[in-house]
C-alpha cells in the first residue's frame, strides 16, 4: 500500500502497537497556524487578521472560520465557541466563515470524532492571541501596562478606571504587533461559553431553507448530470445506446466516465439542462455489462464462518488462553455476526465541478477536503494549487462523504464537457455504490474456573479489512480496526488472545459511524451478557467486577489519553441506575444494558423494550457519556440523542446484501430507517470530567445492538447473535 | 408554459408536464430549501405544500400543480411558531431532512392545532431523519401546539 496516502488519510497508530490502545493516533493541533510569522499586518479592508481563524473589521465585526466539515455534529458551533471564549466576542453576533480546503488550516479530515480533541488548545489559543493583542494595543493607547487591561465582549477595559475601546477602535494598532507565540488562555474556570449548551449557529439559515449543502450549489452556466454505474465494482461496458437517451428533452450530452477501481465504477453520464431531464436520460440509456467473476451474500457469509474455524493472526496475547482450555470448569463460547450496512445520508452524494484550462473549482459536501484535492490533483494531472475546493455543508456523512468518489466523478465529467456540471445522485445510487460497513462473524471463547471466574478470554474477529482500500491485496486487519473494541477490550482477564482474519468481498468497505467498534462492542458486550446468564450473576455486577481493579490496565499505559477502567464502571453505575436497572419487570418487557470504549470515550446504553410477538418496541433509552471536557453540552446531547436512533436503525434493520457481485437494496423500502413511531423516549447523562476533551460522533452507536439484543433475551428468552434484529421477528 | 403561484409569487415554469414538482421548485425555479431524498415519496424531505395540503413533490408531475399554490419552506415566516420551537428546542444536526419535516409539522397543525403524541407519531412517519432527531422534533410540535398556531 502507499503509505503516504494510509497515513495522511487517517492516523493511524502503527500496526505492531496498535492493540495498546484503542484506534487513532490524536494528532493535537501543533503550533497555531499564523499568517505570519511576525507582525500580523492588516488587509486591504484594514482587518485585523493575527491568524487563519479570526479577522476583526474596523467596525469591531468579527469573523471566525471553521476549518473542520460540518455534517449535523455540530462543529461549527463547537469551533466558534472555543474561539470566540478566549476572543472574548458575543457568539451571537460574529459571522462564521467555513474555510476552504487549505493544507494552512493543518488537518482538516473530519473523522474518527476528534476536531475538539486537535483543536481544543488550538483555537483557544488562536482566540487568546488575538485578544492579547487587542489588550497590548489598548494598553500602549492608555500607556498603562497590559496587565491593568482586560478584555470583555468586544471591549478592551481598563481594571480600575473602567474605560473602554472597542475592538473596532483597536484594530489598525493590534494588526502590527506582533503575534504571541504563546499566547495565554484562560483558566477553565474563566470559560463562559465552553461546557455552556448553545444553540446551532446555522438556525436561522437551515429555518429559512438557505443553509447551502452541497446538492444545492448553483454556479454560473451550471448543467445537470447523473450517473448510470456498473452494478459491479470492476464491471465493463460492453454495449452502449444512447439514442433514446439524447433524444429525451433536454438532454445535453452522454459521456462515458471511466471508473477508478478505488474509487469508482465505470460509468455513463447523462448532461442535461436540469436534474429531471438528465434522470429521463439516463432511464433510456441501453448498456450492456460485462462483470468480472463475482459472488453474493451467501458466499461471503459461508467464508466468514470458515475464517472462524481456524487461528487468525494474533493481536494481542496475554498470558496463555490455549493453555487454559485444558483446566476449565467450563468453556463457553458463541459466534456473532453482523452484516454489510450503507450510509444512507439524508442528501445523497452530489458535487459541482467546474474544469476550465488549468484550473479546477470544487464545490463538495465532503469530510476530507485536503485527501479530495489530492486525489483530484492526481486524476487531473493538475498542481494542487490550481485546484479550489469549497466545503460544502454536508446533508449528513457518516464516513461516506470521507471518500472523494462522487468529487472525481464531476471533476472528470466536467473536464469533459468543458464546463461547470453538478452531478446528483440517486438514493438508489447512494444505497448501490457505497463503501460500506464491513460485514463480520465473531468467536468469543471463555475458559470459566470453578467458581465462575473468567480465566480465558479468545475473541476472533473476521471481517473486511478497511486497509484493502490502500492496498486491493492487503489480506489482514489493520491493527487500528481490531483495536475498535476487540483488542483494547478493558476487563481483566488473565488469558487473553485476540485474532483477526480478513475476508474479501465484492464490494468496497470503508468507514461508517464508529467502524468496527460497531460489531465489536456487539459481541463482546453480548458475550457477557450471556455468560453472566449462564453463571447465575447480574450482567451489570459481573462487567464491574471484571474492570476492577480500576484504574489503567497495564497494557494501555502508553495511549494518550490511557483506558482507565473506573471511568467505564462510572458510566456503567450510572446507566444502571437511571434506567432503573434490578427492579421488577413486567411480562413482555426487557431492560438491556452496555458499555464501550471507543474514541477515547466512556458510554453506556440501557434500552428497555417491549414485545409483543413479533414487534419491538424500544420504549425507553439511557445513554451515558465521559468524554472528559466538553464544548458544547446540548451538542454532546444531540449526538447521543442520535446514536441511539442510528444504532437502533442499524440494530433492528440494517443489512445490505450482495447478489452476483451487486447490492441488492436500493431505497428506504429495502433499506430502512427507524422512524418517530419507533423511536424511544431517550435520556441522556452527561457525565462532569475535567479529563482532556475525547470522541462524541462515534462512540454512542456501539453499544446500542448489545443492549437492544440483552433486553429482547430478557423480555423473551431469544438469544439474537445475528444482526439485524428484524430478521427474527418474521 | 405552467402557471403557478410559489410562495406568493407567481411564476411561469418551462418544463415537461410529467418534470416532479421537485425539480421544477428545485432546477427551474431556484429555490433549493426542498430536498431531494429518495423520489419515490418515502422519505419526505421534499414536502411542500399544495393548495395548503401537505405532498411529497418529489412524485407529484409539475402539471398537478397549475394554477395552484405552491408553499415552499422559504414560504414558511421566520417567527412561525414551529420555527420558533425548532429553534428553541435547537432540533436540527444535519438540517437535511428539516424542511420536510417542518413543512409537515405546519401542516399538522394547521389541520390539528392541539396535536398529541399520537397525532404527531402518525403525521411525521413519514420524514425520514438519520441524524434522529425525532425526539427534538416531537417535542418542538408539541411545544408549537401547546402555544397554539395560526
Amino acid at each position: 500500500m502507499s503509505e503516504r496516502e494510509y497515513t495522511t488519510r487517517r492516523q493511524f497508530l502503527n500496526e505492531s502497537a496498535a492493540w495498546l490502545g484503542g484506534a487513532l493516533i490524536v494528532t493535537y493541533g501543533g503550533s497555531l497556524v499564523q499568517k505570519a510569522a511576525f507582525a500580523a499586518g492588516a488587509d486591504a479592508a484594514g482587518k485585523f487578521e493575527p491568524n487563519l481563524f479570526v479577522a476583526i473589521a474596523p467596525d469591531g465585526h468579527v469573523t471566525l472560520v471553521c476549518h473542520r466539515s460540518e455534517m449535523g455534529q455540530g462543529i461549527r458551533t463547537s469551533m466558534a465557541m472555543l474561539l470566540a471564549d478566549e476572543l472574548e466576542v458575543d457568539l451571537q453576533t460574529i459571522t462564521l466563515v467555513q474555510a476552504d480546503g487549505d493544507e494552512r488550516y493543518g488537518d482538516q479530515n473530519t473523522d474518527g470524532s476528534h476536531s475538539v480533541t486537535m483543536n481544543w488548545t488550538r483555537l483557544r489559543e488562536a482566540g487568546a492571541a488575538a485578544r492579547e493583542m487587542l489588550i497590548k494595543a489598548a494598553a500602549k493607547k492608555w500607556n498603562v501596562s497590559p496587565d491593568l487591561c482586560h478584555a470583555s465582549l468586544g471591549y478592551v477595559i481598563q481594571n480600575t478606571s473602567k474605560k473602554r475601546l472597542s475592538y473596532g477602535e483597536l484594530v489598525a494598532d493590534a494588526a502590527v504587533l506582533h503575534v504571541p507565540a504563546h499566547p495565554k488562555i484562560k483558566p477553565d474556570s474563566e470559560l463562559r461559553l465552553v461546557g455552556t449548551g448553545q444553540p446551532s449557529l446555522d438556525l436561522d439559515a437551515m429555518m429559512a431553507g438557505k443553509y447551502n449543502f452541497g446538492i444545492d450549489v448553483v454556479v454560473d452556466e451550471m448543467v445537470y448530470a447523473t450517473l448510470e454505474r456498473s452494478p459491479t465494482v470492476a464491471g465493463k461496458i460492453k454495449s452502449l445506446d444512447t439514442t433514446a437517451a439524447l433524444a429525451v428533452p433536454g438532454v445535453l450530452r452522454v459521456e462515458r466516465i471511466k471508473g477508478i477501481r478505488k474509487y469508482t465504477n465505470n460509468a455513463v453520464a447523462v448532461v442535461a439542462k436540469n436534474t429531471w431531464s438528465a434522470l429521463q436520460g439516463r432511464r433510456a440509456l441501453k448498456i450492456e455489462w460485462e462483470h468480472d467473476e463475482v459472488s453474493g451474500s451467501t458466499e461471503l457469509r459461508a467464508k466468514l464462518d470458515k475464517a472462524l474455524e481456524k487461528p487468525g493472526k494474533d493481536y494481542r496475547k496475554d498470558g496463555d488462553f490455549e493453555a487454559q482450555v485444558a483446566g476449565a470448569a467450563r468453556v463457553f463460547e458463541a459466534r456473532y455476526r453482523a452484516p454489510h450496512l450503507a450510509h444512507a445520508t439524508m442528501e445523497p452524494l452530489a458535487c459541482v465541478a467546474r474544469v476550465m484550462g488549468e484550473d479546477c473549482e470544487i464545490w463538495a459536501p465532503t469530510q476530507d477536503p485536503q485527501g479530495t484535492k489530492e486525489d483530484v490533483a492526481k486524476l487531473l494531472g493538475f498542481k494542487a494549487d490550481n485546484i479550489k475546493l469549497h466545503v460544502a455543508m454536508i446533508g449528513g456523512g457518516f464516513g461516506r462523504k470521507s471518500q472523494p468518489d462522487f468529487v472525481l466523478e464531476a471533476v472528470a465529467l466536467s473536464n469533459i464537457i468543458g464546463r461547470p456540471v453538478k452531478i446528483t445522485w440517486t438514493r438508489e445510487d447512494e444505497i448501490k455504490h457505497g463503501f460500506y460497513h464491513g460485514e463480520s462473524a465473531q468467536r468469543l471463547t471463555a475458559t470459566l474456573d470453578k467458581q465462575g471466574k473468567v480465566t480465558g478470554w479468545r475473541h476472533r474477529s473476521a471481517f473486511t479489512t478497511i486497509t484493502r482500500l490502500f492496498n486491493p491485496l492487503s489480506s489482514e486487519p489493520g491493527g487500528f480496526e481490531m483495536g475498535m473494541g476487540c483488542t483494547n477490550m478493558p476487563y481483566h482477564i488473565p488469558n487473553v488472545l485476540c485474532e483477526g482474519v480478513s475476508v474479501p468481498t465484492d464490494v468496497r468497505v470503508a468507514w461508517l459511524r464508529s467502524v468496527c467498534n460497531i460489531f465489536h462492542a456487539f459481541s463482546v458486550n453480548s458475550f457477557l451478557d450471556e455468560l453472566a446468564h449462564e453463571t447465575g450473576r447480574d450482567a451489570v455486577a459481573l462487567r464491574l467486577d471484571m474492570l476492577e481493579p480500576y484504574g489503567v490496565p497495564a497494557w494501555d499505559k502508553k495511549s494518550e489519553p490511557p483506558l482507565d477502567t473506573g471511568r467505564l464502571a462510572d458510566v456503567l453505575k450510572l446507566a444502571a441506575k437511571q434506567s432503573g436497572w434490578g427492579g421488577k419487570r413486567a411480562k413482555g418487557t426487557g431492560l438491556g444494558i452496555a458499555c464501550h470504549y471507543s474514541f477515547k470515550s466512556y458510554v453506556a446504553v440501557a434500552l428497555e423494550v417491549k414485545v409483543k410477538g413479533t414487534q419491538v418496541q424500544v420504549v425507553r433509552a439511557d445513554c451515558v457519556i465521559d468524554c472528559g471536557k466538553i464544548v458544547n453540552a446540548d451538542s454532546v446531547k444531540a449526538q447521543m440523542e442520535g446514536s441511539m436512533i442510528f444504532g437502533l436503525t442499524g440494530a433492528l434493520y440494517g443489512e445490505i446484501t450482495l447478489k452476483d457481485g451487486a447490492v441488492e437494496q436500493s431505497n428506504f423500502h429495502d433499506y430502512q430507517l427507524l422512524r418517530m413511531p419507533e423511536s424511544p423516549k431517550i435520556f441522556v447523562h452527561l457525565v462532569k470530567s475535567d479529563a482532556p476533551p475525547t470522541g462524541v460522533g462515534e462512540p454512542g452507536v456501539p453499544s446500542v445492538a448489545p443492549a437492544l439484543c440483552a433486553a429482547i433475551f430478557q423480555a423473551t428468552g431469544k438469544r439474537i447473535r445475528d444482526l439485524p434484529v428484524a430478521r427474527h421477528l418474521t | 408554459m405552467i402557471e403557478l403561484t410559489i410562495n406568493g409569487v407567481s411564476r411561469k415554469i418551462d418544463a415537461t408536464p410529467d418534470m416532479p414538482l421537485l425539480w421544477a421548485i428545485r432546477d427551474v425555479l431556484g429555490y433549493t430549501g426542498t430536498k431531494f431524498g429518495c423520489g419515490m415519496s418515502l422519505c419526505g424531505a421534499c414536502t411542500v405544500h399544495l393548495n395548503g395540503v401537505p405532498i411529497r413533490s418529489c412524485v407529484t408531475p409539475v402539471s398537478a400543480a397549475q394554477g395552484m399554490k405552491v408553499t415552499t419552506i422559504e414560504g414558511i415566516a421566520a417567527d412561525h411558531p414551529v420555527k420558533e420551537a425548532w429553534k428553541n428546542l435547537n432540533v436540527p444536526q444535519c438540517g437535511y431532512c428539516q424542511s420536510g419535516q417542518i413543512m409537515s409539522a405546519v401542516a399538522l397543525l394547521n389541520h390539528k392545532p392541539h396535536a398529541t403524541g399520537s397525532d404527531i407519531d402518525q403525521a411525521m412517519a413519514g420524514n425520514l431523519c438519520r441524524c434522529g432527531t425525532y425526539p427534538r422534533i416531537k417535542t418542538a410540535i408539541l411545544e408549537a401546539a401547546h402555544k397554539g398556531t395560526k
